[in-house]
């Protein structure tokens, strides 16, 4: 017996009864929906039960139900919905007299598309995204259709993601005046375009620094080092160079510290010894001062060196910059490049000095000897005089 | 004997003076000079900045799209990638006539400025004198990689302008369009920098 069961023929005979046995109604259910159709809330929608009217009277039902939101049916056997809300949504069906289905059709309301708040985000020359957000809750989906142009030239498509309501563009015309993007909403109800102006170049905002490192320098109790990497979406290249912006405060102060600095890393060498720092870098394109700068890096807490030791406290020696390569790094450092320059300085008026004791002794010099030719004149010239003195008249 | 040391004096003298200027002039730190292409990056940033303050100086908020010039060079079909592509001696000669191309439209803009007495004048001829500035700069590099000369394109400026309004909206287009294009010459000329010193 359990082999006549497991056999082919028997499994067949099976599934062939179960299949026949099924409830005509699920049959329904899968293939009653045969189309869509979108109404306005708030507004009388008409469902017509198919094409044919000679069968009637029809009877309407909904998701299988005879209870109908407030309606009223046609002459010609149409159903009436009135002052639709979202309950009145579903599955409808009209059927005959003996029952059998007619036509079906699922109701789906809401409102035509609105206008639509347009931004866009510029995080490198190469890219532009620009999002959405419907301007009218419209509780149907959409599609959307986004082009986006430079002044005076021709409409270029912008990539949609629609479940993100947002599209991209990539190496747009960025040195154009303004650009224009152009949405087109369309859903069951309409469709409505949107057009938004921008200008990219005023949009333009780096991703913030990333791998920002912040760390104590042994020995230095002053001193902070930070290094960062430029936001992995900004282009390495010579052309697109950024400037970077680095603050930082003990904790609990209200003032923040600022360096501006084109290359990682940099030294803080004004760091209060013992305390806890707060230190963010941000980035901007260093070409275009009308750019954004982009937002602070993650907030960083850091103590400067620390001497870890249980004897008395000793002056701290001042550090010598020679045994630390790094700090030449912090070009823009100002503590720093003002050392450059009291150095310059210092020298500059060495060298003058000894140009102006050079100039000195040799106005000297030649006073000396004018002085000597004047004396050897004067001796001449008494010299005729007692010459001439003695000459008998 | 008197002849040498009147003689030998005053050169002494002079020697010390023509060394004072080389003294006083010459830095302790030896610095490096900028090359040229640093000049050209340098004096476009320049050009950029006074762009940047007169567009700022005299704000004026128009949404309307520009249109009134025709012939300014073309910038939409310039996208970042062909920054890192870019070949030494057309671009220096294409960026050389499209500075002469704005500046011919800046010389009218300052022509129709004086007549409507705008306020922006004083710099807008500072911003002239800097691009003729410019320019020599660059057919002088033009010279040294002996890259052509092209031929400028011939303006077509707009007719009178007979409402201060129209000049602001013409200064305001024209100053939009040269940042752009500063913007995209300045780096422009960074990126060409290696491939000067490959040829020089």
């Amino acid at each position: 017996m359990p082999g006549l069961l497991s056999s082919p023929v028997c499994l067949t005979v099976i599934w062939f009864l179960s299949w026949s046995l099924r409830p005509s109604r699920a049959q329904i259910q899968t293939d009653e929906v045969s189309g869509v159709q979108y109404g306005r809330l708030g507004s009388n929608v008409t469902l017509a039960c198919g094409k044919s009217q000679t069968r009637i009277p029809v009877v309407w039902h909904l998701n299988q139900s005879s209870a109908l939101p407030w309606h009223k049916v046609t002459s010609d056997g149409s159903l009436v919905l009135l002052h639709t809300d979202h309950s009145a949504q579903g599955n409808y069906s009209c059927y005959d007299s003996q029952g059998l289905l007619l036509h079906s059709v699922k109701l789906r309301l809401g409102h035509p598309p609105g206008l639509l708040s347009i931004s866009c985000q510029v995080p490198n020359h190469t890219h532009v995204r620009c999002s959405w957000v419907d301007s009218v809750k419209t509780f149907l989906p959409a599609k959307y259709n986004a082009t986006l142009r430079g002044n005076g030239h021709e409409w270029r498509p912008c990539i949609v993601d629609i479940t993100r309501k947002h599209c991209d563009v990539y190496q747009p015309r960025y040195w154009v005046t303004i650009h224009t993007l152009r949405v087109t909403e369309t859903n069951g109800l309409g469709s409505e375009t949107t057009y938004g102006r921008f200008r990219l170049h005023e949009l333009l905002k780096p991703d913030p620094p990333e791998s920002v490192l912040v760390k104590e320098l042994e020995g230095y109790s002053k001193r902070l080092y930070v290094s960062w990497n430029s936001p992995s979406s900004w282009p390495l290249h010579d052309a697109f160079p950024l400037v970077f912006h680095i603050r930082y405060r003990p904790q609990g102060s209200m003032y923040w510290s600022e360096i501006y600095s084109d290359v990682s890393p940099v030294i803080i060498s004004d760091a209060l010894a013992g305390h806890l720092h707060q230190v963010q870098v941000r980035a901007r394109d260093e070409v275009n001062s009308d750019s954004q700068w982009s937002e602070w890096s993650p907030l960083l807490l850091v103590r400067p060196w620390e001497v870890h030791t249980t004897t008395e406290p000793t002056e701290e020696p001042l550090p010598d910059d020679d045994d630390y390569p790094e700090t030449s790094t912090a070009k823009t450092h100002k503590p720093e490049a003002e050392d450059e320059g009291n150095l310059g300085l210092v020298i500059l008026l060495v060298l003058f000095s000894v140009v102006i004791l050079t100039t000195v002794l040799s106005l000297i010099f030649v006073v000396w000897v004018r002085q000597r030719r004047r004396d050897h004149l004067a001796i001449q010239e008494l010299a005729s005089m007692v010459k001439m003195k003695s000459m008998p008249i | 004997m008197k002849l040498l040391l009147d003689s030998s004096s005053s050169l002494l003298f002079s020697l010390l003076l023509a060394q004072l200027p080389v003294f006083t002039s010459a830095s302790p730190v030896p610095q490096r000079r900028p090359s040229d292409m640093d000049k050209l990056s340098n004096q476009t940033k320049n050009l950029m900045k006074l762009t940047q303050e007169l567009l700022r100086e005299h704000a004026f908020d128009s949404d309307v799209e520009p249109h009134r010039f025709r012939s300014l060079p073309e910038m939409s079909n310039r996208s970042a990638n062909d920054l890192s592509n870019l070949e030494l001696k057309p671009t220096l000669s294409q960026l050389h006539a499209d500075l002469k191309l704005y500046e011919h439209h800046f010389e009218w803009l300052n022509k129709v400025s004086k007549k409507h007495h705008h306020p922006a004048l004083p710099k807008l001829v500072e911003m002239i004198r800097e691009m003729k500035s410019l320019i020599t700069l660059l057919h002088r590099q033009m010279l040294r990689v002996e890259a052509p000369r092209l031929t400028p394109a011939t303006p077509s400026l707009p007719p009178q302008l007979p409402y201060q309004f129209d000049v602001l909206q013409s200064s305001q287009e024209l100053l939009q369009h040269f940042k752009l294009f500063c913007d995209w010459a300045y780096r422009a000329f960074l990126s060409l920098k290696p491939k000067v010193s490959a040829v020089q």
